[in-house]
Formats: structure tokens, sequence, C-alpha cells
């Protein structure tokens, strides 16, 4: 049992860090970030970072390097994930197709789909678009109601996803459709989103502009060979596809940098150097996030030691949703102001925050999901 | 990065453990106390060497071996022994067990003082030791799960051995040392609380099948882990910051942890004859120990964000000398 990062991790770090000196806009914190990775403007920024990441092998350094990656070990992704995370995810939505559709596709596309997708996405072009919630269906995912009828060697698509964000500008969907009557009769489709019948839709809401987006299909005619694996196959894919994204987002890493910000702006209006509730709140809170960052780094762990999946990536994720939510409490009530107009870099943290423990999985099923399969808790 | 045991830490932990399955088991007439003091387990520990590794092995070592014992239901002391007066007092051997008390508060009851041979009283800047005299120790009862007690007449400091500047490190690893008491025994309620849920049916259901109650040991399982880790880690670096973080965690999830536990055992919860309490009344004790969840916060505050202090790297988990 050890704790520390090898002189090659560190390095590592470093040059994460000068690329981001390099490549990233001197207004990227005033213009960008507080326009939130899901808004027009960062979603089309990544496109042009993400191809100059790629350029210099930091884009997919995980990926084997016949898919265009550097064949480099999983903490080292896991560390430019940090670092992308603190600096305001300028990747977009890229950080998904690189953390678990592009492995997914790895694993389970055909040939075809490999040559055509992987490619792109370690090229850092392509923007994607998960379709997998409903109005009807989002915990309860197995339930989804879109349809993908067979009809000679298309599928024909009718329905509707919710919440899906980097709809408006993504090029591709990886959709999960009914194909089968039997409750988990569901399978994944490639759906490009400029294909006839597409359409989407944004709606208001309390997280920034970008995120919330309904997305219809009628009649969208998706060729039989945009399937992945086989039919009916989605939810052993998806369940793998997932374990990819659980562990994935250091949210210690941005919360403590959102947390030294607030404190910078208490100084800066003289409400924290004498003030013990403040100074203890806020240390209590960097307790929680280290405690996050801890199960964060126990999953990943044994990741890189291919060890089977167990609940402690479910775990990890309810630590930071505690710690999450402290800070969420402590920004409400020290710095209310910031929430108004403020300082748009704390009310952007805020604001994609609001839905922390509801996004990737709700708590509630993290917290299901450890009860039954790690604590071995009986079913209600 | 590695978070599972090397061989030799595994072997230490396994020898450990041996031992420990033989000595686990309360005696039928300590079935009711509020603590049961193993001065025989104590004994063996001692004489097996391993309340020398944080001497022998390392801080980490030492702090498995606290770990594994604050398991038990029983109670025997390590962590002040084991972990604590070896990284104070580096390469000197204390008689144990030890206490450890705040000058602030000495003539108030002190935990372990009643079984201790050495004190260790944090000064402010420095520590003194003090050697324990028997006769001049009361016992005095408490329900917190360790054994209690207060001096007849206070102790002369002027005449102790004091550790010119160690205050500081002697906070440190109290605090290491109540984050990974404070993690292994709240482990030990858990996993107890969860067998009794699974047993235990109210309305026709086993208690553990209502989400009213799984979740909230789900919740409080990720803290213990997390406070286990912390604990660990802040072993293995030897950073001040580490032994904060630790501490914090560790304080500041008793308050919930606590209430749930015996919440979960309904009217069992409150009986002595029920070993719940064997656990959950050492965390208590814990609570308040080395500044509590706000001075260990407050400690973070300054060391994270006080002008003119060096920034701490959060990513940059380098290993002190002191490990």
């Amino acid at each position: 049992m050890e704790f520390g990062w090898t002189s090659q991790q560190e390095e590592y770090r470093q040059r994460v860090r000068a690329a981001l000196d390099d490549l990233l806009p001197d207004n990227w914190d005033e213009t960008y970030v507080p326009e939130s990775y899901a808004s027009d403007l960062q979603i089309e920024f990544s496109r042009e970072f993400c191809a100059k990441l790629a350029q210099r092998g930091l884009l997919v350094p995980h990926w084997p390097p016949e898919f265009g990656g550097a064949g480099g070990a999983d903490w080292d992704h896991f560390i430019l994930g940090e670092e992308m995370k603190a600096a305001g995810e300028p990747r977009g939505p890229q950080y998904m197709n690189v953390n678990w559709i592009g492995p997914t596709l790895m694993q389970y596309g055909s040939e075809e789909q490999k040559q055509q997708h992987v490619t792109g996405i370690s090229s850092g072009k392509v923007i994607w678009c998960q379709g997998f919630s409903e109005p009807n269906a989002g915990t309860d995912l197995a339930s989804l109601r879109t349809r993908a009828e067979r009809d000679g060697d298309h599928y024909v698509v009718n329905g509707s996803k919710i919440w899906t964000s980097y709809a408006r500008l993504a090029d591709w969907c990886f959709l999960l459709a009914r194909t089968g009557p039997s409750r988990k009769d569901i399978s994944i489709l490639l759906v490009p989103m400029d294909t006839p019948g597409v359409s989407v839709t944004s709606f208001p809401g309390l997280i920034k502009d970008g995120h919330l987006n309904e997305v219809f299909f009628t009649d969208v005619r998706v060729p039989v060979e945009n399937r992945v694996g086989g039919e009916g196959e989605a939810w052993k894919i998806v369940t793998h596809a997932l374990s990819y994204e659980r562990v994935g987002v250091p949210r210690y890493h941005v919360g403590l940098e959102a947390l030294k910000l607030a404190i910078e702006q208490l100084k800066q209006e003289g409400r924290y150097d004498n003030d013990p509730i403040v100074q203890s709140r806020a240390g209590m809170i960097a307790a929680k996030f280290e405690g996050a960052r801890m199960l964060t780094y126990l999953v990943v762990d044994q990741r890189v030691k291919r060890l089977p999946p167990n609940t402690d990536a479910n775990l990890s994720r309810v630590g930071s949703l505690d710690a999450v939510t402290d800070l969420m409490n402590f920004l409400a009530e020290f710095l209310p102001d910031a929430l108004a107009g403020g300082d748009p870099l704390l009310e952007d943290y805020y604001r994609i925050n609001i839905p922390a423990g509801v996004t990737g999985g709700t708590n509630e099923i993290q917290l299901d999901l450890v009860a039954h399969n790690g604590l071995g808790l009986p079913r209600g | 990065m590695d978070f599972h045991f090397t061989e030799d830490q595994d072997a230490l932990v396994c020898a450990l453990q041996s031992i420990l399955q033989d000595h686990a088991e309360l005696p039928q007439a300590e079935r009711f106390s509020y603590c049961y003091f193993n001065e025989t387990l104590q004994k063996i520990l001692t004489e097996s060497g391993f309340l020398d590794a944080g001497h022998d092995i390392g801080a980490l070592e030492a702090a498995l071996v606290v770990a594994e014992t604050a398991k038990l239901p029983v109670m025997v002391e390590t962590s002040a022994t084991g972990l604590v007066a070896p990284m104070v007092l580096a390469g000197e051997k204390l008689a144990g067990p030890v206490a450890l008390a705040s000058v602030r508060n000495l003539e108030k009851a002190h935990r372990n003082l009643t079984i201790a041979q050495t004190m260790l009283v944090d000064m402010g800047d420095d520590v003194a030791i003090l050697t324990i005299d028997p006769a001049q120790v009361e016992p005095v009862n408490s329900i917190y799960g360790y054994p209690y007690g207060r001096f007849v007449t206070p102790p002369d400091l002027a005449t102790a051995r004091l550790l010119v500047g160690q205050g500081a490190v002697l906070r440190q690893w109290w605090r290491v040392a109540i984050a990974v008491e404070t993690a292994a025994a709240s482990m030990a309620a858990i996993d107890f609380t969860v067998d009794y849920v699974k047993q235990r049916h109210v309305f026709g259901k086993p208690v553990g099948s209502f989400q009213a109650v799984k979740h909230r040991l789900v919740q409080c399982k990720a803290y213990a882990m997390a406070t286990h880790y912390l604990a660990m880690r802040a072993a293995w670096s030897a950073d001040p910051v580490h032994a904060d973080f630790a501490a914090c965690h560790a304080q500041q999830g008793v308050q919930k942890l606590l209430f749930d536990m015996h919440q979960f055992h309904g009217g069992m919860g409150v009986t002595t004859e029920h070993m719940l309490h064997f656990w959950t009344y050492r965390i208590r004790a814990l609570q308040a120990e080395a500044g509590g969840v706000y001075g260990a916060a407050i400690d973070i505050a300054d060391r994270l964000w006080s002008d003119g202090t060096q920034p701490v790297n959060l990513t940059s988990a380098a290993r002190s000398e002191a490990a």
C-alpha cells in the first residue's frame, strides 16, 4: 500500500498542464468557462482543442496504438481527466467519446465501425451525444419506448430521447432503442444526427443552456450495419460502457478548485480571515473532497490491476456527491451574490452541479447497487 | 499509487489476525460492561513485537496494527503506544500502554489513563512525558468504550521530561491515530449492523430491505471507507495536512454514523448486552480529541488558504522524511 505518484506520472501531469497553458486562449476563464461545456461556444471550441490535444498524444493516451492511442497506463488517462476537469473541461463533450464510447466500440463494434468511428474519435473532431434517457425512462432505463423496427437492411426508429446533452451540435448519437417485446430487448444503433427524421429541441433549465435537449426520431432509417453487437445485446454492452463512465469524473478536483475560488472571493470581501465559522466549514468540505479523492483513486487502482468491477465505483460516487452538495450549500450560504451575477465561474460550478445526484445513474441507484451487491442486503 | 498490501504488509496483518482471533471474544462476565480492556492481549501484542511496527517498519504498518485491533469488541491500546509515540520519539521506546492528553484539560478524565504507564501531554509547542503512578490515578465511570481515569493530584509538569518543539508532531500523529481507529471501529459497527438488519424482521420483512435503512448504511460505509484510506495515506505520507484531512473526515462523520447505527438496532441498540456500543462509544470518545472536527478543519484552512503560506499541492503526494 502506498499513495505516491511515480516521477513519470508527475512529469505526465506537468506535460498536461503545459499543454493546457499553450492551447487555452487567454480569455478561457472569463469567456468560455462561464458558458459551460455544453454551450455552443465550448462544443465548437472542443473540435479545435481536441484535435490539437490529439496531435500532442494527449487525447487518448490510454488507447492501444492501433486505434490512435499511445498504449499508456490508465493512471495517465486519469491524471489527464483530473487536469482537464480542473481547467473547466475544454474537451467539452469529447470526454465522453474518449472515456467510454471509443472503448466500447473497440470491444463490441464491427471492423467497419472501428475504422469509421474510433479513428474519428481519436482525431478529436467528432461530437457524440448519448441517446439513453426518455421522458418516461430515466433511472428505469429498461422501460424505454423508442422503437427500432426492422425493415429489410434498415431499422426504422420512432420515439424520443430527453436530457440529451450536446445533441444540437452532435454528429452522431449512441442510441438505445427497443427491438423486441421483452424488457431487455434493446439494441444499440449509431445514428448520424443529420439523418432525415431526427430533430432536436432545446429547453431552458436550472443548469446552463445547452444541457437540456430533447431528440425526436420520426421514421428515421438506420442501416443494420450501424447496430453495435447483436440485436438485444444493448444491456450487456451498456453495463460495460457505464463501468467506464461511472468513475470517470474527478468531481473532487473541480470542487477543490471551486472552493479555492470561493475563498479568494470571500477574502477580497473581508469575510474570511477573521471568521472561524467560514474557515471551519471550508476545511470540512475540503476533507470530504479528499475522502472522495481516495475512493476514486481506489477504483482507478482496481481498474489498472484489471480486477473485476465491484461496487466501490458506486461508493465513490456517493462520497463525491456528499462533498459536492456541501460545497453548493457553502456557496449559497456565504456567497449568495455569486449566484446572482457576482461570480460567473462559481455560478457555473453551482448550476452544473444541480443535477449531480441524477446524471449518469441517480444517487439512489448507486445506493441500491451497493446495498444489494456490496453489503448483501435483501431487496424490498 | 497502490491500495493493496505489499507481501510484507499482508504477512503482518495475517500474523496479527491469527493472534486476535483467539482473543476477540468478550468474557461472559464483561458482557454488560461499557468497556473491556484485554490485558492479556495487550501483553501478547507487546511481547510479540506488533507494537514496535512503528519503530521497526514504518508508520503505515503501525497504522495497520491499530486498524486490526480497533475492529475488535475488546479493547487494547495500540494507537498511542504503537503509532503516536514511535513517531514523536523516533528510535526511543516508551513503557506502554501510552495515554495522550492536552495540557488544557489535564485535570479532567482521560482516556486510557487507568491502564497507562506513560502519558504524552500536548503542551502547545512542546510535549511533556509523564510516568504514570497508578496510586495517583482514580478510575472514572464512563459510557465511553475506553477505561477512563483522572489524576488524584495534578501531575508536576515542571519536573517532566520535555520534547522541545514536538507539539505539532504529537497533534499530527494523534489525528492520524484517531482516524485509523474511527475508521476501523466504524467498519466493525457497520458489519455488525448489516448482519443484524439482515436477520431482524419487521412488518414481515428484514429491516435491511427497507430503503430508509439500507441507503443510510451505504452512506455510512462510504464515509468509513474514505476515512480508512485518508488515514492510511496520512500514515504513509507523514504530511500534516493529510493528518488533518483524515481526522476532520473521521470526526465529522461520527455524528451521523452513531445515530444511524443505534437507530437500526432499535431497542437492542440501547442495551449493553448488545455489543454495538463497544465500537460506537469508542468512536464517540475520539470525536473531540486533538482539537475535534473544527480544530482539524481550521488547521486545514490555515494550511491551504492562509495568506503567505506555501500553497499545498494536493495532487503531489510526496512522502515526508518522517514516514
